[in-house]
């Protein structure tokens, strides 16, 4: 499973935001692993193998639990003045970009599909950070963190979007507008960020991009007065950062966000959803693996359950005993044919459901 | 009357004279300006375009023409005199000044035209786009006025004539090379309290508070669009161009109907609109996309250009992007502008946000960052000596400073137990009397003994025992506002010239000895102000923009010393010729790389 965080602009929040997904993947045993296929950035990491990666994606691997590795981010780009960009290749320094020896796509990409394969098959859900904006016209044939990762990858997408300057509608249908015809169909989501203020105002906005996009707004997260590591230059970060170790400040800083985000209602379900809705070579193409002995909130109204398939024992079916069913089944289930399922209401048109009894993988 | 009429005798006597640079008031309405008749020869012209009718204390009608421009236009002047010398009109009184007037206002007037500049999101450099329209075609010989329907700023200036406006409509007004900017500029400014509630200021003069909904559900449909059109209306009858300002993003879908900052505002004026989009952070050709799609068709094809703005690295790399955008939208992109390296004051608080530090100097200022800090730019000025700011939000960043500044505040009580609550307030008892310390207005304020809070301004009825380096108190009643220009003179130093703006709730019980006399060209008589205490190295006073002028900069960091060294003299500096500099810089790069002729074009200015 993979799923690609798009900003809308640089400084929109992608990294904070992919921190705060693997974070809470995390919590949920999802095995959440981060990914930037090209980073462009003077803050650097060491990985325990030699190699060399951003700020953003070890931040990103401590937050997930994981150690940091240079598969996280196959292609960094260190800028050392004069037009002069050090190319630095899975982890190791590897030649001098210039105006008369640019970066081609072809020269990196099979390295970037290559280390997000690897880390697909190893862990449970990439989480993957993309560069800037990805309707950057003039650097569209020579993108390979965004719609070049998406169209070689095929990696479904969701936007995250800062509001806090204005214009976030413009932006998120902007953006669509202009991703490249053939990938568009696999940006499914966006998230609005940094918002302040009475939330019931953004209702009428949020419902029209769906509409008109089809993608699902997934969250309004709030603005935060916490601080994080930083990428670069144009955000110079305020905030509050406490203790005695950096990294678990941090941390705990994520914590509080993670915190915010589950209480202001963040969809993770529908992140699963989008994140599971790519192709990929193992699991079934619609269904979303839930974990056994877990609880899931389901709405019952959503898409979702029509959506999702889920592995459930059917001992009426034959030799193997496993089926895919649909979850509204699950959820519905008129003839009892489910016993051991529980589905509970839960209030506001939610129900749990609780997989003791399924199976998982 | 007659005072008047003997006047325009001896301005017929002395014939054209063009501008009267020789006179002390001189440009008193703009750079330009015709002077030769000071006194209009046909007051009153009872020409409503012009003026208007009010009623005297007496009940008597006066007719009131003001902010009337008319017979200063160069061209204007000029023809009125030699058409008065050719029919031998000797006396004010004459008849056939009435027959002039006709002429002229058939010969020279025409309605003034709209042209809106918004942005795809704040800080895209509306302003400073609006403010480099206004110079280039004040430079061309037009009359143009800045305007803006609503502004949300804490940054606002007093007018001439008492009423409060943002500061950066007053910029405008200076690119525009006018004298008087007033509120018909900005006649709706917003002043953020807390997160959904502002202080709405309407016509200068404070309205109410509001929130969010009732902002829109109440004030914007009421009294709101009338007062926005009433005021475009009043400035196309007396300029040549309204430069109208958008506010945020036009593209707010949310709350696209009740939105009368842009697009509404737009349609009121019929204006013609220019996007201006800021490429700083990326993105640009998608926010540019979705403002224009997102805009429903018929304000839609009011939008007729779009700028990119800010472009670090070279403009041309835009080009093809620009292009392709320009087919999709069937919109041309008219300019794609470099970052113009000018110094200028900043709107509002947004573009302080993530500031440390700033300023090359070598003394340093500590600038205590209130959550709700207002009149930033009060700070400008500083930076033309040889000084660097650092803005405190704890006490710990008051390590090592060289002298302390608490600036203005939207809300003195709540920002003072702010600084309560983080320590700053104790950590300054600690630098009492061994660094300089000034406060302006709430930071004045805060000063004082006592902060008496009847509940408007903190929210509970308390009283506050503040920082006691003056022995002021300072008390919040009524809900009412001091709001005056100040001019006048040190009384310490070097007794030089102090201007400046007074803006505030609260009224404060001073007992300390003052630091300026000043005269409020409203109110009667000079009056002492501020409050300094030289040995205590305390200074205060409610006056924002006194470092505008040199004489209190200098004394002020006349006290700093960093390392015992006092501040290295630069050369006096005039801030506001430094401002008009910059004006011109700007007004130059947007001029090199934006396509003039077709901005004109869309304008109607032709030429």
């Amino acid at each position: 499973m993979k799923v690609l965080f798009l900003g809308t602009s640089s400084g929109a929040g992608k990294t904070t935001v992919c921190a705060m997904v693997c974070r809470r993947l995390a919590q949920l045993g999802r095995d959440p692993v981060p990914f930037k296929g090209s980073n462009l950035s003077l803050n650097s990491y060491a990985t325990s193998d030699g190699g060399e990666i951003g700020i953003g994606q070890a931040f990103q691997s401590w937050a997930a639990g994981v150690e940091a590795t240079s598969d996280m981010n196959p292609v960094l780009l260190k800028p050392a003045g004069n037009g002069v960009i050090q190319l630095v290749l899975d982890g190791r320094p590897c030649r001098d970009i210039t105006k008369s020896a640019p970066m081609e796509r072809e020269e990196v990409i099979g390295h970037v599909t290559a280390a997000l394969s690897r880390l697909e098959s190893e862990h449970g859900i990439v989480v993957c950070e993309g560069s800037g904006s990805p309707a950057e016209l003039n650097l569209l044939d020579r993108d390979v963190a965004n719609t070049g990762l998406m169209r070689a990858a095929n990696v479904p997408a969701v936007l995250v979007a800062d509001i806090d300057r204005g214009g976030v509608f413009a932006a998120i249908y902007g953006t669509w507008r202009l991703v490249p015809d053939d990938v568009r169909p696999l940006l499914r989501g966006f998230v609005i960020n940094r918002f302040r203020g009475d939330r019931s105002i953004l209702k009428s906005g949020i419902e029209r991009m769906e509409e008109l996009t089809g993608m699902k707004c997934l969250g309004i997260l709030p603005y935060e007065f916490l601080r994080f590591p930083e990428e670069d230059s144009l955000s110079f970060a305020e905030g509050k950062l406490e203790g005695e170790d950096p990294r678990a400040a941090f941390l705990s800083n994520l914590d509080e966000m993670v915190q915010h985000a589950v209480e202001s209602g963040f969809d993770f379900d529908a992140l699963l959803d989008i994140a599971g809705s790519g192709s990929s070579s193992r699991g079934h193409p619609e269904g979303a693996d839930l974990g056994i002995g877990r609880e899931h909130r389901v709405h019952r109204d959503r898409r979702a359950i029509d959506k999702i398939k889920v592995r459930v024992r059917a001992e009426a079916n034959g030799a193997d005993g496993i089926r895919y069913r649909p979850l509204r089944h699950i959820v519905r289930d008129p003839r009892n044919r489910y016993p051991g399922h529980v589905s509970r209401n839960c209030g506001r048109g939610y129900k749990t459901i609780a997989c003791a009894g399924w199976d998982h993988r | 009357m007659d005072c008047i009429k003997k006047k325009v005798n001896e301005e017929l006597a002395a014939g054209w004279i063009g501008s009267n640079k020789a006179c002390a008031y001189h440009p008193c309405h703009f750079t330009g300006q015709d002077c030769t008749f000071c006194y209009c020869p046909f007051y009153p012209c009872n020409d409503t375009t012009f003026g208007n009718e009010l009623t005297g204390k007496r009940g008597n009608k006066v007719w009131a023409c003001s902010d009337c421009l008319f017979i200063h236009r160069p061209e204007v002047g000029k023809f009125v005199i030699a058409r008065a010398k050719e029919l031998g009109i000797e006396q004010a009184e004459d008849p056939r000044f009435r027959d002039i007037f006709i002429e002229a206002k058939q010969k020279f007037y025409r309605r003034g035209r709209a042209l809106m500049v918004v942005g795809a999101t704040s800080d895209a450099g509306k302003s400073v786009t609006v403010a480099a329209i206004c110079r280039i075609l004040h430079d061309r010989g037009y009359l143009v006025a800045p305007f803006k329907s609503q502004n949300m700023s804490l940054n606002s200036k007093v007018t001439r004539n008492g009423s409060e406006i943002a500061m950066i409509q007053t910029l405008q007004a200076t690119a525009a090379g006018l004298k008087n900017p007033d509120h018909h500029m900005n006649p709706i400014l917003l002043k953020p309290k807390k997160d959904t509630v502002s202080q709405v200021i309407v016509c200068g003069k404070p309205y109410a508070d509001y929130d969010v909904e009732g902002y829109y559900s109440e004030f914007v449909p009421g009294p709101g669009r009338e007062i926005v059109r009433e005021h475009i209306e009043f400035l196309k009858d007396r300029y040549d161009y309204v430069i109208m300002e958008g506010a945020g993003s036009p593209a707010e879908i949310n709350i696209y109907d009740v939105d009368i900052a842009n697009m509404r505002a737009a349609e009121i004026s019929d204006a013609d609109v220019i996007l201006v989009v800021n490429v700083e952070w990326g993105g640009a050709y998608a926010y540019a996309l979705g403002t224009v799609e997102l805009i429903p068709e018929e304000d839609r094809k009011r939008i007729k250009g779009i700028i990119l703005n800010n472009v670090r690295g070279n403009p041309e790399n835009m080009r093809p992007g620009a292009d392709r955008l320009e087919e999709m939208l069937s919109i041309p992109v008219i300019g794609i502008v470099p970052h113009a390296d000018v110094v200028l004051p900043n709107e509002d608080s947004v573009s302080l946000r993530g500031v440390r530090m700033k300023g090359k100097g070598k003394s340093v200022i500590g600038v205590i960052r209130f959550p709700r800090i207002a009149n930033f730019t009060d700070l400008d000025p500083l930076f033309l000596e040889d000084v660097s700011i650092v803005f405190v939000q704890g006490p710990e960043d008051l390590e090592g400073v060289d002298a302390v500044l608490l600036p203005g505040t939207k809300n003195t009580v709540a920002d003072f137990l702010w600084m309560r609550e983080t320590g700053i307030e104790a950590k300054l008892k600690e630098l009492w009397k061994k660094v300089p310390i000034v406060g302006i207005c709430g930071g004045y304020q805060m000063m004082g003994r006592v902060l008496h809070d009847n509940g408007i301004e903190g929210g509970v009825e308390r009283d506050i025992d503040a920082l006691g380096f003056f022995d002021n108190e300072t008390s919040f009643g009524e809900y009412k506002k001091v709001i005056l220009q100040d001019e006048g003179h040190m009384l310490v130093g070097d007794k030089g010239e102090v201007t400046g703006y007074e803006l505030h709730m609260g009224i404060t019980d001073v007992r300390e000895e003052p630091m300026f006399i000043i005269e409020n060209r409203y109110v009667s008589g000079p009056e002492n102000e501020g409050s300094v205490r030289e040995s205590e190295l305390t200074f205060g006073t409610y006056m924002h923009g006194v470092f505008d002028k040199p004489s209190f900069r200098r004394y002020f960091l006349s006290f700093v010393k960093h390392d015992g060294k006092p501040v290295e003299r630069r050369e006096v500096e005039d801030y506001d010729a430094i401002i008009d500099e910059n004006l011109d810089k700007l007004a130059k790069v947007f001029e090199d790389n934006m396509d003039v002729d077709t901005l004109l074009r869309i304008m109607g200015a032709g030429e």
